[in-house]
């Protein structure tokens, strides 16, 4: 391809940012506001705030087959469609146009548009603590953390404090409390389970879930209005999303170039100056290719993609993948388990209470196993519970009330039933090097790149954990007194928990990581790496937070060392 | 421990079910099921989902057109298994009525058909969720169970389903926790 110098101007930005996702619209936004020149590109369709939500506003009898898939989506989009409902497929790939090769079970659920899985996230957003951070180091797994909380707490506040979270303080050393706005109030039922948990074991607490929905009207969002179709996309801006909050910013600066249909196939690299150059794209709806520079590359385009990125872009300095000396690049992948928990009826209690409105949320039991010390239970790290109460709709009384039919049945259908409580585990993952993706040598898909493979496997550790959560979350409903308590064990291959992370970790040794401790790549200073893949471990807690986190101080720095002529 | 154990011997009945369904049923229910099979089912699936949620002082299930969206769903969505129960359920509950009462189901007086959906209803399945749960496990779902369950979800997602028989708030705006039913309070239509 020829460029002429004219042509290359046109195309040199101060930085490019790969992915419009959740950490890539922090990356174009804190980038932008510091007054640097950006070019984001996005593989997917742009998606506009409110105009693009298509089914944001439509009511249940609008869906010709209710929330059901068809049998053509779910042979099409066999691994999206266990994800999705058609309130919100639009917002899903079609894996038929995004095959990729599971050599275990893998779901690899993605969004590739404008604002990515940021439109369709859980929203739930906990800070991570030194429990996590020295956890690794402490137990000889994998390799330790190159940062501690301290580092990151100030980027913690910075980014809650733009988001909106709603949340409670309650003091927790290994839950930290962030900046929140008022907390939803916790309903009857949960209350009394709360109580029940407080008064059995003074470990376990169970607070309101910490949640990126807007509870009163914050950067010219919001507030929510409780309807809790959030995965729609809010016309309302009530929660936080890449294309209600960070990309508008970033653009209101004048400086933001969107790029969406952009696939970018690697990153280029300079052997003389020992720095990445910019990045090569296809534009998917000409199928030309282009290139084009920058002094600094964020690379934000999501766990799986983004080593994907990476491990294409080989060169003789880097024949193994980017930033790949260490031989790690595409090992230590993660997700969460979340496939145990527990569903209890509580009987003639409040019966004469009930609820308005539909909060987009609920209840959150933070960690309580091997806090201090390892409590033997077969089981290294810990996982928490989400949930929530409702009284029996019709949803469930459908599944309930067996053999009935007519007026009876009719009027037990309409009215309020007894009160429940349905809450899962999240549970740590540990990093292992076996856990792994990586690029075929044989297999290409419409763009000439080769396919993602993906070997995952949860072991032991989280097995084990995975029995636990089953017996902790039917023995909390049964000491506050719930009835008919079904404790669910499911069987989800990897990636359903959908916070697949690890794959280029950080560390501070070059040898057996990617990037430092800035999110940088330890060899080529100018490319950082601020998604799920930076993870060194999992925690239980949902990671998105920390990744916008760990973005906001990854361009604090880039744009300082920039200045000091440093990258 | 208890509980487990109960749990355990659910399982074992789980699997002598799973080996004494012949070759021959596991054929019948992969079969092809043409799209008019289901469709010429329309007028008794009418009347069936009005026997389970009936006209009273707010609509019914014909009044919502849910025999429409359980056709829909059977044609669109349903695996060929359910298909094939689908329709052999639909054909029991005729040859019920033509072997009793000696004519076809829709010429049966309301008093009849209640007979043969009755009959129908109490063997679908076991009395308690937990037991079908694992029996849908192993067996998959029986027709009633799952017949029931589309025209509750055909009807409660329909305009009159959701804003007559049932309370709907398109956009509550704030959220009240805990607050005192009200006198002949309905159930919330959506979540």
């Amino acid at each position: 391809m020829y460029i002429s110098d004219k042509t290359k101007e046109a195309a040199t930005y101060d930085a490019i940012v790969i992915g419009s996702g959740i950490s890539g619209g922090w990356a174009a936004m804190e980038l932008c506001k510091k007054g640097l020149k950006v070019l984001l590109l996005e593989r997917g369709r742009d998606v506009k705030h409110v105009v693009d939500y298509p089914t944001a506003t439509l009511n249940p009898w609008d869906f010709k087959l209710g929330f059901n898939n068809t049998n053509k989506d779910k042979e099409e989009d066999p691994i999206q469609s266990t994800s999705y409902s058609p309130a919100d497929k639009h917002f899903y790939v079609r894996d038929k146009e995004h095959p990729y090769i599971q050599e275990k079970p893998f779901h690899w659920i993605r969004g590739y548009q404008v604002g990515g899985k940021s439109l369709i996230w859980g929203r739930h957003c906990y800070r991570l603590s030194d429990l996590d951070f020295e956890a690794n180091a402490k137990e000889g797994i994998a390799i330790d953390w190159p940062i501690r909380y301290k580092d990151l707490e100030q980027w913690y506040s910075y980014v809650e404090t733009h988001i909106g979270i709603s949340g409670t303080k309650e003091n927790l050393p290994h839950l930290p409390d962030g900046e929140f706005l008022p907390a939803w109030d916790l309903n009857c039922v949960e209350k009394h389970l709360k109580d029940s948990i407080k008064k059995h074991d003074p470990n376990r607490v169970l607070i309101n879930a910490r949640i990126a929905n807007l509870t009163k009207t914050w950067d010219g969002r919001g507030p929510c209005q409780e309807r809790n179709l959030c995965s729609r996309g809010c016309p309302y801006g009530g929660y936080f999303s890449s294309n209600s909050s960070t990309i508008p910013a970033a653009l209101a600066t004048g400086n933001l170039t969107l790029r969406p249909f952009s696939i970018v196939t690697n990153i280029l690299y300079d052997e003389h100056k020992q720095r990445a150059t910019g990045v090569s794209v296809i534009d998917t709806l000409s199928n030309e290719k282009f290139e084009f520079f920058s002094k600094i590359v964020f690379v934000n385009a999501s766990t799986i993609a983004t080593t994907s990125i990476l491990l294409n872009s080989t060169s003789s300095r880097f024949p193994n993948g980017f930033g790949n000396d260490s031989g790690q690049l595409g090992h230590n992948l993660m997700d969460h388990t979340s496939a145990a928990g527990a569903y209890g009826i509580l009987y003639d209690q409040y019966s004469d209470m009930y609820y308005k409105g539909r909060r987009p949320e609920g209840f959150f039991i933070p960690r309580f196993r091997n806090l201090k010390d390892d409590e033997n239970l077969g089981f290294k790290r810990g996982y928490n519970f989400q949930g929530h109460g409702e009284r029996q709709e019709w949803g469930d009384k459908s599944r309930y009330i067996v053999n009935e039919f007519g007026e009876d049945f009719k009027a037990k259908l309409t009215t309020p039933g007894p009160w429940t409580v349905w809450m899962q585990g999240w549970g740590e993952c540990l990093p292992y090097f076996t856990n792994k993706m990586s690029l075929s040598d044989k297999e290409k898909d419409k763009w000439g790149l080769p396919l993602v493979k993906i070997d995952f496997a949860y072991e032991d550790n989280e097995n084990k954990m995975i029995d636990d959560i089953r017996k902790t979350s039917a023995e909390m409903l049964t000491q506050a007194g719930f009835k008919d308590i079904d404790s669910f064990r499911y069987t989800k291959p990897g990636g359903s928990t959908i916070h697949e992370m690890g794959t280029a970790r950080m560390g501070l040794d070059p040898k057996t990581s990617v990037l430092n401790k800035f999110n940088q790549i330890h060899d080529v200073k100018n490319v950082f790496v601020t998604d799920g893949s930076c993870m060194v471990s999992s925690g239980s807690q949902n990671p998105s937070l920390t990744y916008m986190a760990l973005t906001a101080r990854a361009c604090d720095f880039a744009v300082d060392e920039l200045k000091k002529g440093n990258i | 421990m208890k509980r487990r154990d109960y749990l355990k011997s659910i399982l074992v009945l789980g699997g002598l079910g799973v080996t004494s369904v012949s070759v021959f049923e596991w054929v019948k229910l992969t079969r092809h099921v043409d799209t008019k099979q289901i469709l010429d089912k329309r007028p008794i699936i009418a009347e069936l989902a009005e026997m389970i949620i009936p006209k009273t002082d707010t609509p019914g299930a014909k009044d919502a057109n849910v025999h429409d969206y359980v056709l829909n769903i059977m044609i669109n969505c349903a695996s060929v298994k359910e298909q094939n129960r689908f329709v052999s359920g639909i054909q029991e509950i005729e040859d019920y009525a033509s072997d009793k009462f000696g004519k076809d189901f829709l010429k049966c007086s309301l008093k009849e058909r209640s007979e043969a959906l009755k009959h129908i209803a109490e063997h679908a399945g076991f009395s308690t969720p937990i037991l079908n749960k694992i029996n849908e496990r192993y067996l998959g779902t029986p027709f009633y169970p799952k017949f029931k369950a589309l025209v509750v979800e055909g009807f409660c997602l329909s305009k009159p389903g959701a804003t007559q028989a049932l309370a709907y708030d398109y956009v509550p705006g704030s959220y009240e926790a805990c607050i005192p039913l009200k006198p002949l309070q309905k159930a919330w239509a959506t979540k």
